[in-house]
């Protein structure tokens, strides 16, 4: 199902340019050549964080924070066995869809666990990372609570999920 | 940002400083070599997106889309400006269809427009990071494919789940930003 929504997008959008008059190439080259100077832009913010969640994974810091928020996840209701994806999602992508096979791996892809676990993946967004991209072309340094209030809404929403999971 | 960014470093590092101190350069150069290959691969795909939403701008269905929003988007973001608008619709749109990668681009285009220069986040620029922290996904397809691809047996069954919550995520965080900001202006209207 999910295969045809970018097929029929494409064509959707394309058809109605061409009734409208829009000259294709000329417009689609004009928007592409706006890519190179918008990842110039993002990739210093990119690597700085990236630099740091290595570093965080690296140090074996990130099982130890686990650790120490499990207990509070549990009252929450979120499994012990996904503490360490919801700490680590905020900031990576990547290194949560990582942490997300292992999950598969260890308890199987039909498992509880792994249903909650792409439920978090799926309601949550690397924060920290869309933060950072989204900021990188502006002046604004003081973002005053809109990270917190993204923090909140994460927990929540994996919270949420956890709970759904087990009825759904 | 700084502070939590600080943290993470010097604490990792200071880690890292009993366990393995020669890994210390190499894990960061690889994070960053990582980072390089992942902005070349951004750039192919943003080529793509950004051709496609300029011919949707041109077409003029950014403009159609933008004012199908209009009433949702001036309420909640409290702007006034046609332009602005075009580019949160669309980057909202691009969100909802699970498009992360097309959406991105047009909301660093809403986030420089609505920069005023302070350096101070305005009310929409937190609400345009907050929504684009939590916002709706009608459809988390790269979890689905994850998920076929791991052999699941119906990959498709965390779509309910995962739309309630998110809807659940995408009204508090409307509802906090709102909030905390008219708390705030009360408190700027007491001092003056």
């Amino acid at each position: 199902m999910s295969g045809y929504i970018i097929p029929i997008l494409f064509i959707a959008i394309f058809c109605y340019a061409k009734y409208k008059k829009v000259p294709a190439y000329d417009t689609f080259v004009k928007g592409a050549k706006k890519s190179i100077p918008l990842v110039v832009d993002i990739f210093p913010f990119i690597a700085t964080i990236m630099i740091a969640v290595a570093l965080l994974r690296a140090s074996g810091l990130t099982i130890l924070l686990a650790n120490v928020f499990s207990p509070i996840f549990n009252l929450l209701g979120i499994p012990t066995q996904l503490t360490e994806l919801v700490l680590l999602r905020p900031f990576t992508g990547s290194g949560s869809y990582a942490l997300l096979n292992d999950v598969f791996l260890t308890y199987g892809v039909d498992s509880y666990i792994s249903r909650c676990a792409c439920t978090i993946l799926g309601c949550s967004e690397t924060i920290f990372y869309v933060t950072a991209v989204y900021t990188s072309g502006t002046k604004v340094k003081k973002l005053l609570y809109a990270i917190p209030i993204a923090l909140i809404c994460a927990i929540v929403g994996s919270v949420v999920a956890c709970l759904l999971c087990r009825i759904i | 940002m700084n502070k939590i960014w600080f943290a993470m470093v010097v604490g990792s590092i200071c880690a890292l400083f009993w366990t393995s101190p020669e890994n210390v350069l190499s894990c960061m150069i690889d994070a960053s070599s990582g980072a390089f290959k992942l902005a070349l691969e951004m750039c192919a795909v943003y080529a793509v997106w950004l051709g496609l939403l300029e011919i949707v701008d041109a077409s003029g269905l950014s403009g159609k889309l933008a004012k199908l929003l209009h009433p949702l988007i001036k309420k909640i973001f409290k702007i006034d400006d046609a332009e602005t608008e075009k580019m949160i619709a669309l980057n909202m749109s691009a969100n909802m269809l699970g498009l992360g990668n097309a959406s991105t681009p047009m909301g660093i285009a809403a986030m420089r427009r609505l920069d005023n220069g302070s350096g101070v986040a305005s009310h929409a620029i937190i609400m345009l990071i907050v929504l684009n922290s939590t916002s709706i996904q009608l459809l988390p397809s790269t979890i689905i494919g994850l998920r076929a691809s791991a052999g699941a047996a119906n990959p498709a069954d965390i779509i309910l789940p995962t739309l309630l919550s998110t809807l659940c995520t995408f009204i508090l965080g409307i509802f906090l930003v709102m909030f905390i900001g008219k708390i705030r202006e009360k408190i700027r209207r007491k001092n003056t």
